[in-house]
């Protein structure tokens, strides 16, 4: 197992948003969570990310507790939060953002085999890489998160609402890239409103509502199950 | 006459920058007003004085001192202090600056009495013409060499170093610099060090241009205040454009009014700026 998420209660101060929440995710897989607005995704990404610390439960990371790990050792131990809205340095160059994304890192290692990586994933980023980051179009923001995020050579990339805003086309690109990504080893927590995208593209999933679990297996299954396609998928 | 006014105001607009730099870079990345910043400023003049009078260290060499004193002493106050808070609203974290600033001025009244002193340098009256119309007074010109060469390291640490992207990074998305892992709370703590330090600098600096006593920060922290405005948050250049306005300014606003004027003058311009330019000349960053 390569994260494990146990009994997990987290909030902001007297709200609490998350109820004894479970989860998995193994090596190399590709996981989904998905949920409508509000349910808690976001906030759950925090705490696993150590923005935020939960009230109980415990989050594992390849066997070793990091429940209360601040944000800095999280990304040195592997893992990394793609947040929601991009959240680039809008005043920074593509490459300063690129280069941002391996600060952990940088002082024991040459980055540039990882920056000329990445580029290769992402030709368009390298023909924009003295651009602000700011100037960027949506997709192109996004891919630019993703690539800050891998800059850091993580095992586990944690991706939030990836799809919002962007075209269907960027979606399809971006998508194809991230099972690349996945086959060269990083596992990736997907996570989405778009219910149909998240569980087509991934091996197993799980759903939230209200901040608890309500259903979870594998990914074809759940596409398949009545509820999903009720409640979700509008069929 | 009027290159001599400009020049003037040049001169000491530098030093208006330097003093504005520190709290620009405070207020831009964590967005606290640091009212304090004038009693910081103080204390980097006494530094001097004292160094002077008592070891006879020159002035200019003491700036290295002041600096490293006032460093110390910002990285220990937002460390052990304005951290604590940070996350309360903006109007907890004025109110902290404002208690420092209040702590700060009567402990050094107590320690220095009120009495308003001089550095007096063998060489402060000399000075050299340029033509037939313009006198530049060699200490002022040097204190402008210093504004300029303090900060182009500034710039440097800013824009070249570690520190200077875990700053600016912190600045632009603080959620986002945690999640690429820099160390907020210490970039804070280092960043508050830089800015008092300037303020240690320029301290050091107006002691040996102007007199001084402990009282002299409140008056210091508005014209830095008014040359931040003026010149917007964000960028370098802000403080630099801002302090020169403000020096040149007054420098000829005192010539045709008066040098009673000269603090009605800082207050005119920023009533100005905020009703044309509320971002500021440049217009802000964002
Ligand atoms: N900073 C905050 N302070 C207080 N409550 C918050 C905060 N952020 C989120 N919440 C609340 O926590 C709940 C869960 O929010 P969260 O952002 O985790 O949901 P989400 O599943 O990511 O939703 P979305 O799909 O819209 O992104 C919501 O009710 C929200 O109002
Ligand atoms: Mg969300």
């Amino acid at each position: 197992m390569l994260l494990g998420i146990k009994e997990l209660d987290a909030g902001y101060g007297d709200v609490q948003v998350l109820w004894g929440l479970n989860l998995k995710v193994e090596e190399k897989q590709i996981v989904a969570l998905v949920g409508s607005n509000g349910a808690g995704k976001s906030t759950l990404l925090k705490v696993i990310s150590g923005l935020m610390r939960p009230y109980r439960g415990q989050i594992l990371f390849r066997g070793e507790d990091i429940t209360r790990t601040p944000p800095k050792e999280i990304v040195r131990k592997g893992i990394v939060h793609v947040p929601e809205g991009r959240r680039l340095f809008p005043q920074m160059t593509v490459e300063e953002n690129l280069v941002m994304g391996a600060f952990r890192r940088r002082k024991d290692k040459d980055i540039r085999p990882e920056l000329a990586r990445v580029y290769e994933l992402f030709p368009r980023l390298k023909e924009r890489r003295l651009q602000k980051a700011g100037s960027l179009s949506g997709g192109e923001q996004q891919m630019c998160a993703i690539a800050r995020g891998l800059m850091s050579d993580p095992r586990l990339l944690i991706i939030d609402e990836m799809s919002l805003g962007l075209a269907p086309v960027i979606v399809d690109d971006l998508v194809e890239i991230l099972k690349e990504i996945n086959s060269r080893g990083t596992a990736i927590l997907l996570v989405e409103q778009d219910v149909q995208l998240a569980l087509s593209n991934s091996h197993y999933g799980y759903v939230v509502a209200t901040g608890r679990l309500v259903m979870e297996g594998p990914s074809e299954e759940l596409l398949q199950s009545k509820e999903i396609k009720e409640a979700y998928l509008g069929m | 006459m009027l290159a001599q006014i400009v020049i003037n105001g040049i001169l000491k607009g530098g030093l208006y920058a330097l003093m504005a730099m520190g709290m620009s870079l405070i207020w831009g990345v964590m967005d606290i007003i640091n009212i304090a910043h004038g009693s910081f400023i103080m204390l980097g003049a006494f530094t001097t004085y004292w160094l002077f009078t008592l070891l006879g260290i020159d002035p200019f060499v003491s700036l290295i001192f002041s600096i490293s004193i006032l460093f110390v002493i910002g990285y220990g106050i937002q460390k052990y202090l304005i951290n604590l808070i940070i996350r309360a609203s903006a109007f907890i974290t004025l109110i902290l600056a404002f208690g420092i600033e209040i702590f700060i001025n009567n402990a050094a009244l107590v320690a220095w009495t009120a009495d308003v002193r001089k550095v007096k340098v063998a060489y402060g009256a000399s000075n050299f013409s340029l033509g037939d119309w313009v006198t530049i007074p060699t200490v002022r010109l040097l204190a402008f060499m210093l504004v300029i060469v303090i900060g182009t390291i500034f710039f440097f640490i800013l824009n070249r170093t570690d520190l200077g992207r875990s700053i600016r990074s912190t600045a632009q998305d603080l959620d986002a610099a945690q999640l690429v892992g820099v160390d907020v709370a210490r970039t804070y703590a280092l960043t508050f060090g830089l800015g008092v330090g300037a303020a240690g600098a320029a301290g050091t600096l107006w002691s040996i241009l102007f007199p001084i006593s402990p009282m002299m920060g409140g008056i210091l922290t508005l014209k830095s205040f008014v040359v931040v405005i003026i010149g917007g948050l964000g960028s370098m250049l802000g403080p630099i454009l801002g302090g020169l306005t403000l020096g040149v300014a007054e420098a000829m606003g005192s010539t045709w009014f008066g040098s009673t004027y000269e603090n009605l003058i800082s207050f005119t311009i920023l009533v100005l700026v905020l009703i044309l330019r509320p971002k500021g000349i440049l217009g802000g960053a964002d």
